[in-house]
């Protein structure tokens, strides 16, 4: 009942929002934001026909919590509750995959683990393990000072190194094993699309999102020498599927859905509903703190008057003590 | 410091090199007929000492006392009469095993030998003395004024004499403030002198603050280079500040600081921090999320100083002025440009009565952004202006912070933090969610505080004294267009200010006061409290 009641006051917030935000990073590639993590919210976001507008972040690429989505006073984190898109849908604020009960759920479920682990293992791989680095250059620490850049950079490929488990001593077959786990997946999409404008029947999912996000990275920003880009372009109708959906949702937007004009400057307050929120704490509760702040503060003055009588006590004696030192030092001599 | 000089040199026209202390004490010196010394000592309680080097001659009892005597009146008188001039020949070092010659030699070298007069030249030796035990690398110095080569009539050879620091390590804890951190701290430090002989001083120190901020760091400091006379400091230090329950965010900072110019007036110094703003929490409101990533802060202060006040702790007269100037962004385009200047002027004038002054000040403060696109972009959020606290304005030269009566960061303007719709509720009421401090890019705050003697004599004895106190300060932001909505009429209306009375305790440790506050205006959002409060400062 309880997290009801906070899904629909988050509901009701983003149906009030005037504008809603999408905190991403650059865009590079000729993609709106060149992330792999942003870059799905983007789309599922475009694909939900919302208009919002984009503020890029160029300053923490490190951070667990972008992409996020502000709406009103409200945020929606990468970090939180399984990621935007999950947050969103689990909150009914804005829920593809309700649209089309046909979808069994397994499959969706089953092809969205697919994507998101073995696709995604194979896309950081690429990204961080295998490239000079340039590419992520680009994308993250292109508007940080070299030396921080630098840094954060071996950070990160160290971390993505562990993640995936590779030493130096695995490493040729760590590679294999990721290059089959993505040649097999990509094959199940392609069996699974065939010729379907979306991966399930007719209408969008979150899945579709996630891996047209992985798609269009793969075959944009990653070289033409990359591994993963060649098993992937193998695939004639998921080329497709990410050429038609990127023509559809990235160049024909500019003209619909009124996004970006005007980002991020804006920062009017809104006046809330009053019947809604920021009342203050039931009596009872309210009555009981103010006896504890009470009795802190008193505990609080009875300590430091404590501590101030022993330190004026202190130098009281010690004023004393300092007082009957004659100067000895000059000593008289009578010529 | 007392000097002592024994009389006696050479031949007949040959001045003797004597004089009197500043104190105007003569000392015991028996006088040795063919060569005497002289000595400056820096030691207070030391009895003046006299060596003789070569020819001791032993006179008897009474008779070489009376000769003594006779000979110490007549170098005096002659001393008296008028400036005998006099030149140094050659200045030797000894006692240096590991301090290097030219070290010492450039601190006293050009002193002494610009010395003319016998009396210019005890002087000179009196001031090179304090000179080299500031290097705070000797235990003791000793000058002698010899007498120079028996060809060369009316001149002197100078000895210095050094004892050098045997135990090389040192270490403290205190309770003291830093220029870098904007709150007091307690600080350990291990100081290790004079590793390579140069003066250098290198100190490995750790500070925690009230303000939940902790630092560690190293640091070297050269008291001279090559041709430069002043100080040279290089410092590097990693430390966090936490300010997540006034701001929502938490600071940490890797950074390398250079002193590059030190004098009484002028401070120049190079800094070169990467700055790292987090927020664990995520309830930041929106500005501050914005703000949040890493940054390379490299700026170049400037400080000038004049401090023409009678004491630091408690000012009866004089004035003192401070301006700040920090330019940021000068390691490449993409790190933090702005501008941040600060004033600071301060009177104190003395009343008759009770030992009572009046000190008042008024200082001013604003940041602005660099770059393309200045006057919309924000000012970096940890540089800007916060006014309160209870730090006594009265110590704090060149601080614009203080504001009594309101708490830390606790005026300006605000903005709402990110609300979460709570789960654990029934009745459909939400928890507020508090509001950030964003702190302002334009303040201005003043105060005016009269102390005076308490009539108990006990009270007067310890130093302790009472206050009362007027303060006023306010905050504004520009950044980001908003210096269109700026008015000066708004800004002196929305002006916070407060009064009130108190105690000041000067003890060893730390000076304690107990202020009773009352805030005559605050605004909406401000943090203040009128009350008893209790602030606590180094004893320095």
């Amino acid at each position: 009942m309880t997290s009801a009641t906070a899904a629909e006051a988050a509901a009701a917030e983003w149906e009030e929002a005037a504008q809603k935000v999408l905190v991403a990073r650059k865009p590079c590639f000729g993609l709106p934001t060149a992330c792999p993590t942003c870059l799905p919210v983007f789309l599922y976001l475009r694909m939900a026909q919302v208009p919002f507008d984009i503020h890029v972040d160029t300053s923490f690429p490190d951070a667990d919590h972008i992409p996020y989505v502000e709406f009103g006073d409200c945020v929606a984190f990468n970090n939180e509750k399984g990621g935007v898109i999950e947050y969103l849908k689990e909150d009914k604020i804005l829920d593809l995959n309700a649209k089309h009960p046909s979808a069994s759920s397994p499959d969706v479920l089953s092809t969205k683990a697919m994507v998101s682990t073995w696709l995604a293992d194979a896309l950081q791989y690429e990204l961080w393990v295998v490239s000079d680095g340039s590419i992520a250059h680009d994308i993250y620490y292109s508007d940080l000072s070299w030396p921080i850049g630098k840094i954060l950079n071996w950070k990160k490929s160290r971390e993505v190194k562990q993640e995936l488990g590779i030493t130096k001593l695995n490493a040729a077959e760590k590679e294999e094993e990721i290059y089959q786990r993505a040649s097999a997946a990509y094959d199940a999409l392609s069996l699974r699309l065939g010729d379907q404008v979306y991966l399930f029947d007719d209408s969008p999912t979150d899945v579709d999102a996630l891996f047209l996000g992985h798609a269009l990275f793969v075959l944009n920003a990653l070289p033409d020498t990359s591994v993963l880009r060649g098993t992937l372009q193998k695939h004639d109708n998921l080329v497709n599927f990410a050429e038609h959906h990127k023509a559809q949702l990235l160049e024909a937007s500019s003209s619909g859905l009124g996004s970006s004009s005007n980002p991020s400057s804006s920062s009017t307050p809104r006046k809330r509903a009053t019947g809604r929120s920021y009342k203050p704490k039931p009596r009872a509760k309210k009555e009981r703190t103010e006896e504890e702040k009470t009795f802190r503060r008193r505990a609080k003055y009875f300590l430091a008057t404590q501590l101030v009588a022993v330190l004026v006590f202190l130098s009281l004696m010690g004023g004393a003590d300092s007082s009957e030192l004659d100067d000895d030092d000059y000593a008289d001599y009578d010529d | 410091m007392a000097i002592a000089a024994a009389a006696d040199s050479t031949a007949k026209e040959a001045p003797n090199p004597t004089s009197d202390g500043p104190a105007g004490e003569p000392h015991e010196a028996p006088p040795r007929p063919d060569h005497g010394e002289a000595n400056a000592d820096g030691n207070d309680e030391e009895y003046e000492e006299v060596e003789d080097d070569e020819g001791e001659e032993e006179l008897d009892g009474p008779a070489a006392e009376a000769a003594e005597m006779e000979r110490v009146k007549a170098v005096f008188q002659k001393l008296s009469s008028g400036p005998v001039g006099i030149r140094v020949h050659d200045i030797t070092i000894k006692g240096n095993s590991k301090t290097r010659d030219e070290l010492i030699e450039a601190e006293v070298a050009d002193l002494l030998r610009s010395a003319a007069t016998v009396q210019d030249l005890v002087r000179a030796a009196s001031l090179a003395t304090g000179r080299l035990r500031n290097l705070d690398v000797f235990d003791s110095v000793h000058i002698t004024l010899d007498a120079g080569p028996p060809e060369l009539p009316g001149t002197t050879n100078v000895v210095v004499e050094v004892v050098e620091t045997a135990n090389r390590i040192s270490g403290t804890v205190g309770y003291l403030s830093k220029t870098e951190a904007r709150s007091w701290s307690l600080e350990g430090s291990l100081k290790f002198k004079n590793i390579f002989g140069y003066g250098d001083i290198w100190d490995a120190s750790g500070a925690y603050g009230w303000d939940q901020s902790s630092e560690i760091g190293i640091g070297v400091s050269l008291p001279r280079f090559r041709s430069l006379s002043w100080p040279l400091t290089a410092r590097m230090a990693l430390s966090s500040h936490d300010w997540l329950k006034f701001s929502s965010y938490k600071e940490q900072l890797l950074g390398l600081s250079f002193g590059l110019l030190s004098t009484l007036h002028h401070d120049v110094s190079y800094n070169l921090t990467w700055r790292n703003l987090t927020d664990p929490t995520q309830m930041a409101s929106r500005s501050i999320r914005r703000q949040l990533g890493h940054n390379l802060l490299s700026a170049l202060r400037y400080t000038y100083t004049i401090d023409q006040r009678d004491s630091h702790m408690r000012p009866t007269k004089g004035y003192a002025f401070v301006s700040t100037s920090q330019v940021g962004g000068l390691w490449d385009n993409k790190g933090l440009k702005f501008l941040r200047q600060e004033f600071d002027v301060r009177g104190a004038v003395p009343f008759g009565f009770c030992n009572a002054a009046l000190n008042a000040g008024i200082a001013a403060g604003v940041i602005l952004p660099l770059g393309r696109g200045f006057m919309q972009s924000p000012s970096p959020v940890p540089d800007r202006f916060y006014l309160g606290g209870n730090s006594s304005p009265v110590c704090s030269l060149g601080g614009l912070t203080s504001l009594l009566g309101f708490k830390t960061r606790g005026v300006g303007p605000t903005e709402l933090r990110r609300f979460v719709p709570s789960e654990s509720v029934s009745d459909d009421s939400a928890a507020y969610p508090g509001r950030d401090y964003l702190g302002g890019d334009l303040a201005v705050s003043g105060f005016a505080d009269l102390s005076f003697d308490l009539p108990l004599k006990l009270f007067r004895d310890a130093g302790i004294h009472g206050h009362a106190f007027l303060a006023a300060g306010n905050v504004a932001k520009l950044s980001e267009s908003e210096f269109k909505n700026f008015s000066f009429a708004e800004f002196g209306r929305t002006f916070r200010s407060s009064v009130g009375v108190g105690i000041i305790l000067p003890t060893k440790l730390l000076r304690v006061e107990i202020n009773y506050c009352h805030i005559l205006k605050m605004c909406e959002h401000d943090r203040g409290k009128s009350g008893i409060q209790f602030s606590f400062s180094s004893p320095m």
